[in-house]
């Protein structure tokens, strides 16, 4: 493809009906001294095979940390070094993506080492027992030991999934990771590295020929085929029911939440967009920030999502080429303390059963479309970002993301977004997922439906007391047989 | 971190390439020409077009961090602070601020460091009338109630609750209280939980504290992106001038000198991988020394992926599964650190060895100059990476007006770099990586090996 603006490249790709043949190409290119190179692969942690949970993820990992063919891993990191460049590699259920930043000085030679990288790894046994480590320990230390928050988050759609292609940790289960071998992933590698899955993102000031290399170079991939992403509906949730994880914390960290069938694209995806940022802009004052943190100080922050956005507590903006067939709406509850805990539960789930019966009001949607159709420019400030946006539109079958979302905040109506959220949201037949250390006395908190009073270390206006009066007693409708209580070990233990 | 740098000749090549004819001054690092200027009130403005479009980002820079604070049961205050920024005023209470921000589109946050708090906002270009005039009026006229105070305060033990699931929390905690016995880099950013439980009787205090360091004086804008610098001193001139100077200054103990090494141990009452961290006493900043330079090199030559000890614990033995170096780069004295995450807590002696080897083999040994030329490159184009937009300029450059309150300093700094000699490195290692200095923190789980 000749270096076409954006929107004419995705126009094309739309008006042949899906993506052009393969290798699928997006290009943005530009007079920055800078290059982003970004390979995307349509495969990852749903194509798992049933007893091999996380190949997906740990084929990612060990093509981006370690030797090619021709070059060890020691050797690898002493060329990028002095570029100051790396290839970063990460996976998801559906796209399994490896990103590079040079400077345009060092293209050549970066290029090379990263083609070599996905296209001629090394496969060496000492490489692949490190990041299988690696993996072993993100998912039992990094996730299950040391980060509540994204515990909650992660279990929260492996619980709603269960049984489904999306139902298990991208990284695996322990007893998996350590069975697998290298021939598990070259088996993996093999089936699902192909041209047809693949789509190669250049952005920046690189030379006029420097695609038709990549292309010619990519062509030592297998032809196909693509993976398939037709997947079932998750089974439906019946009625309110929660998991809580025990372990020895000092607060409790909940999620929650339920499959939508709505993603970037349909019809009522821009008008969740402006619902998900009214109810809970991504670290940002919102409704339930400011109602459960700024008004009653329960907690660092709560927000809400309609699409998978991970590492949350760590990152401002969503990373890009993560994107999937099925999303789920969600909230967090960032940790709060052991007394106020099922208060603040009941109070979120107040808060959205209250959207979801009212809707919001025509100066709340002003507010937020204005919002958004300027914050959406933040989302793509840096060219890396931009590229991989671009990207995912292609995936997605849509026009450059900023058009998009503003084209489409630019025709909508608060009548369309009431009934967005009428359509797709409730306030029952969720999954909840709590992280605690006095499971039983918690579990018995939400089970007998008796008051959870709020105390305060101030005074509050009369509204707020008026509407705690209510909150304390929100009914959750949990059973004894609703909820359940996991020990932490036992998490991402299974086959 | 401070991991900036640039050429003048890959610098020109990239001002050029990227954007055009830009005016530049020959023999200066930092690739944006800035205009710095001061207040009579004694606020510092720099404003950095950077030739990125639309985009402005606005940097808010005040020399206030957990270092100012003094007063025992006090620490985290700093923090807070930052928090209580955001509780509104007269003419824009809370609500109506954040209703402003949303209006932007902007996207508006802050944070606290040892030596300073940082308020910085991205927004469109024809925003920043009414972003610059709302800053304007909370930094000078910031009034929360005492409800709004105490509230507040539990959205900070919230952050705490947060963090306190990851042991490295815990473990810089144990290390600063073990390595400082007076300064106040003794306790972290966020504060001793003590203190952070007892902040809702700390009202009074806290309008002290603003009284303090919310002044002129203290403060530093950086404006970049797609700004005219005078436009931009008149705006600021209209909203900011009538803030009134303050006279307190803050005597900030000093550390005595360490004699002998020490060593504390966290006992983490969860299953974790056992960490170790292995620190030293070093300088406080110098951009006019080969100090800070020499400790940043070593850093990078003795712990990066590329080192022989990465290698060895990393990709070799595969006994540490993280291993990171980092040189102090603070207002007064800090630490040089390094830290490991191991597999096994029975490695916990040998490793710990050998990091101690590492960092100490630095005093006897030279680096080898070849190596040092690579990490030279290495330097530059990790600057150049790193200034792919707006709000990354304005981060960049706040990191060093922390220090020094100018951009120069980054000119400075890295011409120090340039000049850094094999011998520089060892003779700044035998002052600074010595035993007597060294404080050694080890984190275990609860009744597992140490």
């Amino acid at each position: 493809m000749k270096h076409l603006p954006l929107a004419a490249q995705l126009a094309a790709l739309l008006t042949a009906g899906t993506l052009a043949a393969a290798p699928k190409v997006v290009e943005l290119p530009g007079k920055s001294p800078l290059v982003t190179i970004r390979f995307v692969f349509t495969t990852g942690a749903a194509a798992d095979p049933a007893v091999k949970p996380g190949v997906a993820s740990l084929t990612a990992s060990l093509l981006g940390n370690s030797g090619t063919k021709d070059l060890t891993y020691k050797q690898v990191l002493d060329a990028f070094y002095p570029m100051a460049a790396s290839v970063g590699a990460y996976s998801d259920k559906e796209m399994t993506t490896f990103v590079g930043e040079t400077h345009v000085d060092n293209l050549d030679r970066f290029y090379a080492i990263m083609r070599d990288m996905i296209l001629h790894p090394g496969w060496s046994q000492e490489d692949f027992t490190r990041v299988r480590d690696n993996a072993v320990n993100a998912l039992r230390v990094g996730l299950r030991g040391n980060n509540d928050e994204e515990l909650g988050k992660e279990e929260l759609y492996n619980l709603i999934y269960a049984g489904h292609p999306y139902g298990h940790e991208d990284l695996g289960t322990g007893p998996a990771l350590e069975k697998m071998s290298v021939a598990d992933l070259q088996a993996f590698y093999k089936k699902h590295y192909t041209q047809a899955n693949l789509i190669i993102g250049l952005a920046g000031g690189y030379p006029p020929e420097f695609l038709a290399r990549v292309k010619r170079d990519f062509t030592a991939l297998p032809e196909g085929p693509a993976d398939s992403h037709d997947f079932p509906a998750p089974a439906a949730i019946a009625h309110n029911r929660v998991t809580l994880i025990q372990k020895d914390t000092r607060s409790v960290a909940w999620s929650l939440g339920f499959p939508i069938t709505v993603k970037r694209g349909d019809p009522d995806f821009v008008a969740l967009l402006v619902m998900q940022s009214w109810l809970g802009q991504h670290r940002s004052n919102c409704r339930l920030y400011d109602r459960m943190r700024e008004l009653r100080g329960l907690n660092y922050g709560d927000y809400a999502y309609v699409e998978y956005f991970p590492h949350g507590m760590f990152t401002f903006e969503p990373e890009p080429n993560i994107a999937r067939q099925q999303q789920i709406f969600q909230i967090w509850i960032r940790p709060v303390e052991p007394a106020t805990a099922t208060f603040a539960l009941r109070l979120a789930l107040f808060e959205l059963d209250r959207m979801v019966k009212t809707g919001i009001t025509q100066e709340e949607f002003e507010r937020t479309r204005s919002f958004l159709s300027k914050y959406v420019n933040v989302l793509t400030k840096t060219k890396s970002a931009e590229l991989g946006y671009a990207i995912d539109s292609a995936y997605y079958g849509i026009p450059n993301y900023n058009e998009y979302v503003k084209t489409g905040l630019a025709k909508l109506t608060l009548d369309a977004v009431d009934g967005a959220i009428r359509r797709n949201l409730r306030a029952e037949n969720i999954q909840i997922v709590g992280v605690a250390k006095d499971t039983e006395a918690l579990k018995m908190e939400l089970t007998v439906g008796a008051a959870t009073p709020m105390h305060y270390n101030s005074p509050k206006p009369q509204d707020v007391m008026d509407e705690d009066k209510i909150v304390e007693k929100f009914p959750l409708k949990l059973r004894a047989e609703d909820v359940t209580v996991v020990p932490v070990g036992t998490v991402f233990e299974g086959q | 971190m401070i991991r900036p740098s640039f050429p003048a000749a890959l610098l020109v090549a990239a001002a050029l390439t990227a954007f055009g004819s830009v005016a530049w001054a020959a023999g200066k690092i930092f690739p944006y020409p800035y205009v710095q200027e001061d207040l009579p009130n004694g606020l510092r403005l720099i404003t950095v077009p950077t030739g990125y479009p639309n985009i402005v980002a606005l940097f808010i820079v005040v020399s206030s961090g957990s270092r100012n604070e003094v007063e025992p049961g006090k620490s985290g205050f700093a923090h807070l602070f930052e928090h209580l920024m955001f509780r509104g005023t007269k003419e824009f209470p809370s609500e109506k601020y954040q209703a402003e921000i949303k209006d932007a589109g902007a996207a508006s946050n802050a944070f606290t460091t040892d030596d300073f708090t940082a308020f910085h906002t991205t927004f469109s270009k024809e925003d920043l009338p009414r972003i610059l005039s709302m800053e304007a009026d909370r930094f000078q006229h910031l009034e929360y109630s005492p409800e709004a105070f105490k509230t507040e305060t539990l959205a900070v033990l919230g952050e705490y609750n947060k963090n306190s699931a990851s042991p490295i929390s815990k473990l810089f905690e144990t290390l600063r209280a073990t390595a400082f016995t007076t300064h106040t880099y003794r306790h972290t950013t966020m504060g001793f939980l003590a203190d952070i439980q007892a902040f809702p009787q700390e009202y009074e205090y806290s309008r002290q504290f603003f009284g303090r360091y919310y002044r002129p004086e203290y403060t530093t804008i950086i404006v970049s992106g797609d700004v005219d610098a005078k436009r931009v001193r008149s705006l600021v001139d209209e909203r900011w001038g009538a803030w009134k100077r303050g006279d307190y200054n803050p005597e900030i103990p000093a550390e005595p000198a360490q004699t002998a090494p020490r060593t504390a141990h966290v006992d983490w009452p969860s299953p974790t991988l056992p960490w170790v961290v292995v620190a030293y006493r070093g300088p406080a900043f110098a951009d006019t020394t080969e100090d800070t330079t020499a400790l940043d090199a070593i850093s990078r030559l003795g712990f990066d992926e590329s080192s022989a000890l990465y290698q060895r614990l990393v990709i070799q033995d595969q006994s540490v599964d993280a291993l990171r170096a980092n040189p102090p780069e603070n207002v007064d004295p800090e630490l040089f650190t390094v830290l490991a995450r191991l597999k096994d807590a029975a490695n916990i002696p040998a490793v710990q060895k050998q990091m101690i080897a590492a960092v100490e083999g630095f005093a006897t040994t030279q680096v080898d100059a070849a190596k040092l030329n690579v990490l030279k490159e290495h330097i530059r184009y990790e600057f150049a990476l790193q200034l792919n937009n707006s709000e990354s300029v304005a981060q960049t450059v706040g990191q060093f007006v922390a220090l020094r309150r100018t951009p120069e300093s980054m000119n400075r700094y890295y011409d120090e770099y340039a000049k850094l000699t094999p011998a520089d490195i060892q003779r700044v290692a035998k002052k600074y990586l010595v035993e007597q200095g060294r404080t050694v923190v080890t984190l275990t789980s609860a009744g597992g090996t140490r």
